[in-house]
């Protein structure tokens, strides 16, 4: 495992970490924008930019640019966040330089008027989806009332009227703000030369502009409020809980992975033991989720609406027992074999590397590999997850509940 | 890279299978039982959903909170499912756990304790998972198509359904376990970082002494109807299509899948191109080929809101139609490497090839290398494909719809 990296004059990061003995490589690259950098009035601008990028430059059509990547048998796609969007695909080696070429000509697309209208209805569709699916839409809804006013709350697809809203003049101005070297990586994981993937980038971007680029940069500990919504097609009580967390830049961020195992991991967790295997509730789970400069904890319980406010008193009575008596040693270890196990796993895949590799540069401006992240996840002492637990008030959250319209 | 298979049998039956894997520090291994939802008697479906779980609260020494605390600080990765045919147990770890965990799979197979008071959460959970379904159409639509593709017993619901479940006893359940969990008919796959022989010696201690009980294959009855509808105040129509495809055993088996891909493959593949790119009736589209060992469709999902749910149905339709008429040399090409390319990405996973192997053996009785894969896929062409389609066209749809609004079906 070798790792490389280079910077261009315009302020264009490369990194690498490549693995000979790969079967395939993976690129990304990796925009650090996201719905937390969009005024009120755009609202998911970010993520319809995303899907706008597939529709082509001013030389490539949008079948043409899907087809380009079919030919070279890629796997590919692009995700949005609060606050990175990040395009990425994997291949076999000998089709990683196309696919890395044709990726940094996308990052100059054409932005059509009627690509944009048409795009319209497909974002639209993609809303339409989601409110379908509680499971999405209650965490959603949980993490914009947890963050009240801060930008970390806006929703990332926004809403039907502020896509309807939207201009494609609007949606080039942004483009032209964020989209620039000095706020973007290319990273790439696997079996593949880095001398010619850097060539590849350079002859294709080394024409863009620099220009300075902000983010608002708070910490913010939640409104704590609570709130329920009833939908008449709903029969069980989907319920998202959203804590104070620690930072992407936070050292204490690898206690905070292992808590929210301890707590919440889908077998043998707090949750699982005292929810999941009496039957109380159907699913019960908690989640670390970094973000730059702040970060949550969010959990998502389901259960039958008649049981949700003794699944209410059990989650309470788990979160101040934490408080007042911290975790065990034994609990420790075995969130920390998970965490090890699945560290290990995910990065045998030059895609499961990619995103690793990426988000250790956007978020700390290094490099770190595998053995380092193993090792501070050994490092972490009961001690630490418990001043993290007392630091961070467990038993206090922001709670949203989607459900049946007249519960119990 | 080189790549080869390992193959041992016991004496009862039960076959071993493993690939070796170079450069990974994983092991992935996966048990399948012939105990999946086709297999359950009749007014007990969803009892194998409740299986997958009860056998893992206590078994041999250690009570339901033991067995759970050992597994997990193994840390596996478990991947339990249900499919027609088996009931596959599995995970992924790190390699040097694959001893202490196969000795717990072991108990949870052969001895576990099937108490009383353990079946009660256990059914409980697999009622409210049912229930969750009502709230996830795009999941629930899949499962209703298939339900409503295959001949009956093949395509139940692998979740379950409420009214037997309800009905579904310990007693009951337990005589399921016993007759169905035979392990001279069950397959155990492992890829990764692992030593075959010691993975044979270990497994021929932990389950050589079972019986082989011979199972008797299900009778397979009459398929269920063409159009159903799923009233639901969803902001959308959730669709699902699935139409007759030759099995994975079938001569053109090679044919159907490049077939499949030319229709849904990648992002220039004809659905999403006339579906979402050039109408924007949808942001998810898709269709797959899903085969049991009996019987085969291609099933594709469309959701859309209610004004569209229409014009959706009739493009998809007339797409699957349509393939018949020609395929064009560039998009066959196409075609070709993205089963090639995705083939060569999965085999990097050691779950992915632990249950690929598994599964061509109980389809095959033989494990297909990569290599021979590929050529496969290489050797269809135009014509090929094609004959296939004409041979068996896609003439008849089962059609599923949740959600505010009925389509019209011819």
């Amino acid at each position: 495992m070798r790792f490389e990296r280079k910077k261009l004059s315009n302020g264009l990061v490369l990194i690498g970490e490549v693995n000979p003995s790969a079967r395939s490589a993976a690129v990304g690259f990796f925009v650090r924008t996201g719905s937390r950098d969009e005024a009120p009035e755009i609202n998911g601008v970010s993520h319809f930019l995303e899907h706008m990028l597939f529709k082509g430059t001013d030389s490539l059509s949008a079948l043409e640019v899907n087809e380009a990547f079919d030919r070279r048998g890629a796997q590919f796609n692009a995700f949005t966040s609060e606050e990175n969007t990040v395009y990425y695909a994997s291949v076999l080696p000998e089709y990683l330089e196309d696919i890395t070429g044709l990726w940094a000509e996308l990052m100059r697309p054409a932005l059509r008027d009627d690509d944009f209208e048409m795009e319209k209805k497909v974002i639209k569709e993609e809303i339409a989806m989601y409110e379908d699916t509680p499971t999405f839409d209650v965490v959603d809804r949980c993490r914009t009332l947890h963050y009240g006013t801060h930008p970390c709350g806006n929703s990332v697809l926004g809403s039907a009227a502020s896509i309807d809203g939207m201009t494609a003049g609007q949606m080039r101005q942004y483009f032209a703000r964020r989209y620039v070297p000095n706020n973007i990586i290319v990273a790439c994981s696997g079996n593949f030369d880095w001398d010619r993937f850097c060539a590849t980038v350079e002859r294709r971007c080394e024409g863009w502009q620099p220009q300075p680029v902000d983010r608002l940069l708070t910490d913010f500990e939640g409104t704590r409020a609570t709130a329920r919504l009833g939908r008449p097609n709903l029969n069980r009580e989907h319920i998202c809980l959203v804590h104070a967390g620690v930072s992407a830049q936070d050292p204490r961020r690898f206690a905070a992975s292992l808590l929210s195992l301890i707590v919440g991991d889908d077998f043998g967790s707090r949750f699982y033991w005292d929810l999941v295997d009496k039957a109380i509730a159907e699913a019960a789970s908690m989640h670390f989720g970094p973000l730059d400069g702040t970060g949550i904890f969010y959990s998502y319980l389901r259960c039958s609406s008649a049981s949700a406010s003794r699944v209410m008193e059990i989650v309470n009575g788990i979160f101040h027992a934490l408080l007042r008596d911290g975790i065990s040693e034994e609990e420790l270890t075995k969130a920390r074999n998970k965490v090890l196990s699945a560290l290990v796993i995910k990065n045998e895949l030059p895609m499961g590397r990619l995103v690793d590799l990426g988000f250790n540069w956007m978020y700390l401006g290094q490099y770190r590999s595998v053995e380092e992240d193993v090792a501070a996840t050994k490092a972490v002492t009961v001690e630490e997850v418990n001043s993290l637990i007392r630091a961070l008030d467990l038993s206090r959250f922001t709670q949203y509940s989607l459900g049946p319209v007249s519960p119990g | 890279m080189e790549q080869k298979t390992d193959q041992y049998v016991l004496d009862n039956g039960m076959v071993l299978l493993g690939e070796p894997m170079g450069g990974v520090e994983s092991v992935a291994f996966e048990f399948m039982l012939p105990a999946g939802a086709a297999m359950m008697p009749d007014g007990a479906c969803g009892a194998a959903n409740v299986i997958s779980d009860w056998i893992f609260r206590g078994a041999g020494d250690r009570d339901n909170r033991q067995l759970g605390d050992a597994l997990d600080g193994l840390g596996l990765q478990r991947s339990d499912s249900i499919g027609s045919s088996h009931l596959s147990i599995g995970a992924a770890l790190e390699s040097s756990n694959l001893r202490a965990a196969l000795e717990l799979y072991a108990d949870a197979i052969c001895r576990s304790h099937l108490r009383d008071e353990e079946f009660m959460p256990a059914r409980q959970l697999a009622i409210e998972e049912v229930l969750a379904l009502d709230d996830e159409p795009r999941q629930k639509v899949m499962l209703e198509l298939r339900k409503r593709f295959y001949p009956v017993p093949l395509g139940r619901s692998t979740v379950g359904e409420i009214e037997d479940l309800e009905h579904l006893g310990a007693e009951q359940t337990r005589e399921i376990v016993r007759t169905r969990f035979d392990v001279g008919q069950s397959i155990f796959a492992v890829a990764g970082k692992y030593v075959f022989d010691a993975v044979c010696e270990q497994m021929e201690r932990l389950f050589g002494g079972c019986e082989r009980l011979d199972v008797a294959a299900v009778p397979i009855g009459a398929r269920a109807g063409k159009y159903t509808h799923i009233p639901n105040e969803g902001s959308q129509v959730h669709i699902g299509v699935m139409t007759d495809a030759v099995p994975f055993t079938d001569k053109d088996y090679y044919n159907i899948r490049v077939a499949t891909s030319v229709l849904s493959g990648g992002m220039s593949a004809r659905l999403f191109t006339e579906v979402r790119e050039k109408r924007g009736l949808c942001y998810a589209i898709g269709a797959r080929y899903h085969s049991l060992k009996e019987a085969a469709g291609i099933m594709c999902y469309a959701g859309t809101t209610p004004d569209k749910a229409q014009e959706t149905l009739e493009v998809v339709i007339a797409e699957f139609r349509r393939l018949a008429d020609g395929i064009g040399e560039e998009e066959l090409e196409r075609a070709k490497v993205g089963l090639k390319s995705a083939l060569i990405m999965q085999s990097e996973s050691s779950g992915s090839r632990a249950s690929a192997i598994g599964s061509d053996y109980y389809m095959l009785g033989r494990v297909r290398s990569l290599d021979e894969i590929k050529k496969r896929i290489e050797e269809t062409s135009v014509d090929s494909i094609l004959k296939c389609l004409r041979r068996k066209p896609f003439n008849d749809f089962t059609i599923v719809t949740i959600g505010p609004r009925e389509v019209r079906v011819e």
